[in-house]
């Protein structure tokens, strides 16, 4: 009988091809706007690290008088994104949690080896080893420098991929040596892309941006005196005494994540962490009740205002826009089914009953949201190619189109042109069956 | 066969209440082929929309082949006219969308058939017809007379137990009118029960039987001019007061 | 025209009607907020810096290695970019205007640390700083060479001497008296002399909500020279020259030393683009969601009324028939849309309101003005008798005989 419906509904939609066409298009127009905006949103809103998003914490500890005109951050609680570099001295060598790594955004000079190649900057990611298997950063070649190297501040780096394949032409390059700024490091590993999005470990810049292009010991960059790319905030004293002074002062630049895998590590943790404020007090650092803030990557994306009031906005607007388009497609709907009135009334005076009527319209409805959801989709396709041209370079890496994205698509499609479909298939429904003949 | 006793429909707006039919008793035997006729605003189309059960009535009760239908709901309704009667209209009512086969095919399809045995009905309606080298034209280009051919095969492929008529050569010439109810007459002398409204007094007298309607009620009742073997069937009767 | 029998005829059509007012209430809505968004962004994206922007670009250079004799290499870099026949001037600073990157200052009028005044952007500049970037001197006077301290250390000097906006001039004295007077640094612990006052310069960052939003003008030109292992050379040439001059400053730069790595070199309106591309996309992405939004509305409105037009033509033809002039009929189909559209927008202006409050609650957004809403009710009006007109005339060339034939 479902194949009756759909045979019907053909022929139906056929018989006048204008107000088919409308519905199609409005629906279409309507599913492509909003899916674009949604591709783009649900990208921004997307959990970067979902299987362990509830195990990683990064701390803020309120290490600034919370007096200042210094509300940079226009936190309420005065507290920074990142940590001083003596707090996140102390607390990776409480080495309290599973794994724990400190870490910031720098970069090194490359000169190759390859003499036709000129030096480049390449952005550099400062860590401990733990940053590899805690984040499960996947490898090519090689696996994470050894903990021993952290300690002995070897000059060891793990290149990324892309970079790998600059250099030495995709090869395995472990054991390789890379002059960076003069100095030879040893290549231990290379990692396959990983670049989650958004860019949790660091929303410091480029939220949206790619994962640096290779990690060396955080130890080693100290030592080489490594410049800071990322935020670099000092609430007065910036120190004297030039690399040393600079690192030791309370000017806050460094991000710290910790694995912590249950509930039970998470309030160890807190715990430990007031603590530690309770005692930087007594030992006459902080002369005020300093105070610390543990959240987990969720927790920390909304706090940061991931998603962009932009995305929301658009969002917004697109599914208002779809909802006006669905007003559209129900109108013409209801236009179609009453001046099919005739045909109804005779298929009831025939037998059908209003539940066969309701299926018939609703089949047809559903054909109509079909055919728009793949109109929308294409669209959609048309309409991200746009974001992209429009966009700038670190929103566009958001903007492709994944399975979910296109099944959300005609699912929606569908879903919404049948419920729009209810209110003039119903009507149908209503149509009387002597109406034919009382029109005599 | 259908059997309609005291029945009323009444019409009611917020002012008046006014009656279609009143009292209305009627009893139409299998094979009978009843003319009901009546001046236009008499009520006869109440009454066939009423014993072809799309419409409901205000009181009295009626039977349709046994089975008492006061009351039934819309589902059942739609399949006891589905089963059980099958629908010729002054305008034909064809649906302009579908081929002559697939528009005798809609009540086959509600009906829950099969692919081959509707095939078989459509091709024998077809063929009572004399339209079968006609199954794939479209109804705006068949004749009038043609497309109320078409009509009467889609009435009866579902072999219903009545056949209801309404004014079923109003809408043509006097040629075609002829051979529409030739084949009625035909269809009645193979059994079928036929109940036909019309104003014109030709075609009742074709009948065999005369239900004259006026106000809603039933004024005479002619005395069947042909049935004179037909036994028992002669006694129906419907008494009007 | 009598509105009675239009009204008579819509009750038995309610459905339609409500369903045309809907649309027209939304698309008013959506319209409404948007193109005041878009206003917003465009508004956004054409802040004056205060410098004069077309002909200027910037170098960002880095040093390879750690040279020892960092300042004799900047200053030979920037006596080579000078002595280009078609550059102007040249001078190297830790940023620039719509650069995204720099620092920010506590400022007020004395060293207590609880009566920091406001927020403000630090430029590093000589005395070339001012005619390079093309600034408005509106009083005092710019540094002096002898006035130019080395910033070679972490630790950031003391500056003796400042140049600040008007703005900030005005904050900190708003007597308007700020020439000559202190101005203290929070962050550094110095106090500075105000020696001169320009009439606008942008701070780096320019997003409408985020950092820098709220002291967007603020901005303090002091007198170092940066002498570091990384810096931005900003240059000006001759109107016309920019092109040349970006490929030769930097062909001029390799050829002293191949020992550094230009990350980029880009001209003012080129930054200007970028750092405003995310703005000005979302105000096109919104004018092409309008522009689909009015099509839609209006292709509805004529889909839905030819179907009206179509079930009344037998109710037209009589009309005709009876007297009805073609104009008549049109002007039903008018006055029946204009019916529909003014209840649409009334509802439509006040969802508008409605939706530009919530926006104002979340997304920190100034305040619809009433403007937008009667601008776009008239649009959405206009709209619907456009759309209407079409179909008016369709139904205006039933014949009056039609009413002599059966349905």
């Amino acid at each position: 009988m479902m194949y009756y419906y759909f045979g019907l509904a053909m022929r139906s939609l056929k018989r006048n091809l204008v107000l088919t066409a409308l519905m199609i298009a409005a629906i279409g127009v309507g599913i492509g706007a909003s899916m674009t905006t949604l591709t783009l949103f649900r990208a921004m809103a997307t959990d970067p690290i979902p299987q362990k998003s509830r195990q990683l914490f990064t701390l803020q500890i309120g290490n600034w008088p919370p007096n200042k005109v210094t509300v940079a951050t226009g936190d309420e609680e005065h507290l920074q994104q990142q940590i001083s570099y003596p707090d996140a001295v102390a607390l990776m060598n409480a080495h309290e949690g599973r794994r724990q790594s400190a870490m910031y955004h720098g970069g090194r000079t490359v000169i190759p080896a390859n003499s036709d190649l000129k030096p480049f900057e390449a952005s550099t990611r400062a860590a401990y080893t733990d940053f590899f298997r805690m984040f499960d950063v996947p490898f090519v070649y090689g696996e994470p420098w050894p903990a021993s190297d952290d300690a002995n501040h070897s000059d060891v780096v793990v290149l990324s991929r892309e970079l790998n394949d600059k250099l030495f032409g995709g090869a395995n390059s472990v054991g390789k040596t890379v002059d960076l700024d003069g100095r030879g490091f040893r290549v231990v590993g290379v990692a396959a892309r990983w670049n989650p999005v958004p860019r949790f470990f660091d929303l410091n810049t480029d939220k949206y941006g790619k994962t640096e292009q290779m990690f060396i010991p955080f130890t080693t960059a100290i030592d080489e005196q490594m410049e800071m790319w990322g935020n670099f905030n000092c609430d007065g004293d910036v120190g004297t005494g030039g690399w040393e002074g600079r690192i030791h002062s309370e000017c806050v630049w460094v991000q710290y994540w910790v694995e912590l895998p249950a509930a039970a590590d998470v309030a160890r943790y807190r715990s430990f962490l007031t603590n530690y404020a309770i005692e930087q007090r007594r030992s006459g650092r902080f002369h005020w009740q300093a105070l610390t803030r543990l959240r987990n990557v969720r927790e920390w994306l909304a706090y940061n205002h991931v998603v962009s009031d932009e995305a929301r906005i658009l969002v917004l607007v697109s599914f208002s826009f779809l909802f006006v388009c669905l007003l559209n497609a129900m109108g013409l709907m209801l236009a179609k089914i009453m001046g099919r009135s005739g045909d109804i009334a005779v298929r009831r005076a025939l037998g059908a009953s209003r539940g066969a009527v309701f299926m018939q319209c609703l089949t047809e409805t559903a054909v109509v949201g079909l055919a728009g959801g793949l109109l929308g989709l294409g669209l959609t396709s048309l309409g991200l190619f746009g974001l992209r041209a429009l966009l700038s370079d670190e929103i566009s890496r958001l903007s492709s189109l994944d399975a979910v994205d296109i099944t959300i698509a005609v699912v929606l499609a569908v879903v919404a042109t049948t419920l729009a479909g209810l209110y003039p298939t119903w009507r149908a429904t209503r149509i009387q069956p002597a109406w034919q003949l009382k029109a005599q | 066969m259908l059997k309609m006793t005291h029945l009323s429909k009444a019409y009611r707006t917020e002012v008046v209440e006014t009656y279609a039919l009143r009292d209305f008793s009627i009893d139409v035997r299998e094979g009978d082929f009843v003319a009901v006729t009546g001046p236009s605003g008499s009520g006869k189309t109440t009454f066939l929309t009423i014993a072809g059960l799309l419409e409901e009535f205000t009181g009295g009760e009626y039977l349709l082949d046994g089975v008492n239908v006061r009351g039934l709901d819309d589902n059942r309704r739609s399949r006891l006219r589905n089963e059980k009667i099958g629908f010729i209209f002054q305008a034909f009512n064809l649906i302009p969308d579908l081929n002559v086969e697939d528009n005798v095919d809609v009540p086959l399809r509600y009906r829950g058939f099969n692919g081959a045995e509707r095939q078989r009905r459509i091709r024998d309606a077809l063929g009572r017809v004399g339209l079968s080298a006609r199954s794939r034209h479209y109804p705006s280009e068949l004749s009038g007379g043609q497309q109320q051919r078409v009509a009467i095969a889609r009435a009866l492929a579902g072999s219903p137990r009545l056949l209801l008529a309404d004014e079923p050569t109003g809408n043509l010439d006097t040629q075609m009118a002829r051979g529409v109810m030739e084949l009625l007459e035909e269809l009645h002398r193979d059994g079928a029960t036929i109940v036909m409204v019309t104003h014109d007094p030709e075609l009742a007298v074709r009948a065999q039987r005369e239900v004259h309607i006026v106000d809603g009620q039933v004024v005479d009742l002619a005395p069947p001019p042909r049935l004179v073997t037909g036994g028992g069937a002669a006694a129906s009767a419907a008494t009007g007061t | 025209m009598d509105v009675y029998p239009i009204l008579a005829a819509m009750r038995r059509n309610k459905v339609g009607a409500i369903l045309i007012a809907a649309q027209i209430a939304v698309t008013l809505a959506i319209l409404c907020n948007a193109l005041f968004l878009i206003e917003q962004r465009i508004a956004l994206s054409k802040r004056p810096t205060g410098a004069d922007e077309a002909d200027v670009f910037v170098i960002d250079n880095g040093w390879v290695g750690q040279p020892t004799d960092l300042e004799a290499r900047i200053d030979g870099d920037l006596a080579a970019l000078r002595s280009l026949p078609g550059v102007v001037d040249a001078y190297v600073t830790n940023s620039y205007p719509l650069s995204d990157g720099g620092s920010t200052e506590g400022v007020g009028t004395d060293l207590d640390p609880n009566r920091a005044l406001t927020l403000a952007a630090l430029y590093f500049a000589g005395p070339q700083g001012i005619p390079t970037l093309g600034l408005k001197l509106i009083a005092g006077r710019n540094f002096t060479p002898s006035e130019v301290v080395s910033m070679n250390d972490y630790s950031v000097p003391k500056a003796p001497v400042v140049i600040i906006t008007r703005q900030l001039a005005d904050k900190l004295y708003p007597q308007g008296d700020a020439l000559g007077k202190p101005m203290s640094m929070q962050f550094t612990k110095g106090m500075s002399t105000i020696v001169g006052i320009v009439d606008r310069l942008q701070v780096p960052w320019v997003s409408a909500n985020g950092w820098g939003s709220k002291f967007n003008d603020n901005s303090v030109l002091v007198p170092f020279k940066l002498v570091w292992h990384g810096g931005h050379y900003v240059v000006r040439a001759r109107p016309g020259q920019l092109a040349a001059m970006m490929r030769a400053g930097e062909d001029k730069l390799f050829a002293i030393s191949r020992a550094r790595v230009i990350d980029q070199v880009r001209s003012l309106p080129q930054a200007r683009a970028d750092i405003y591309r995310d703005d000005r996309g979302l105000a096109v992405i919104l004018g092409v969601v309008c522009t689909a939004l009015l099509t839609v509305t209006s292709f509805g409105i004529v889909g839905l009324t030819s179907y009206w037009v179509a079930q009344r033509r037998k109710q037209i033809g009589i009309r005709r028939a009876l007297g009805a002039t073609r104009n008549g009929v049109v002007r039903y189909f008018q006055t029946e849309n204009l019916l529909i559209a003014t209840t649409g927008a009334i509802v439509g202006g006040g969802l508008a309101i409605a939706l530009n409050l919530w926006m104002v609650m979340s997304f920190e957004m100034p305040r619809l003005q009433f403007g937008y809403v009667i601008a776009g009710a008239l649009v959405v009006v206009v709209l619907g008798q456009a759309a209407v007109f079409w179909p008016a005339l369709r139904a205006a060339s039933v014949p009056p005989a039609l009413a002599t034939r059966a349905a």
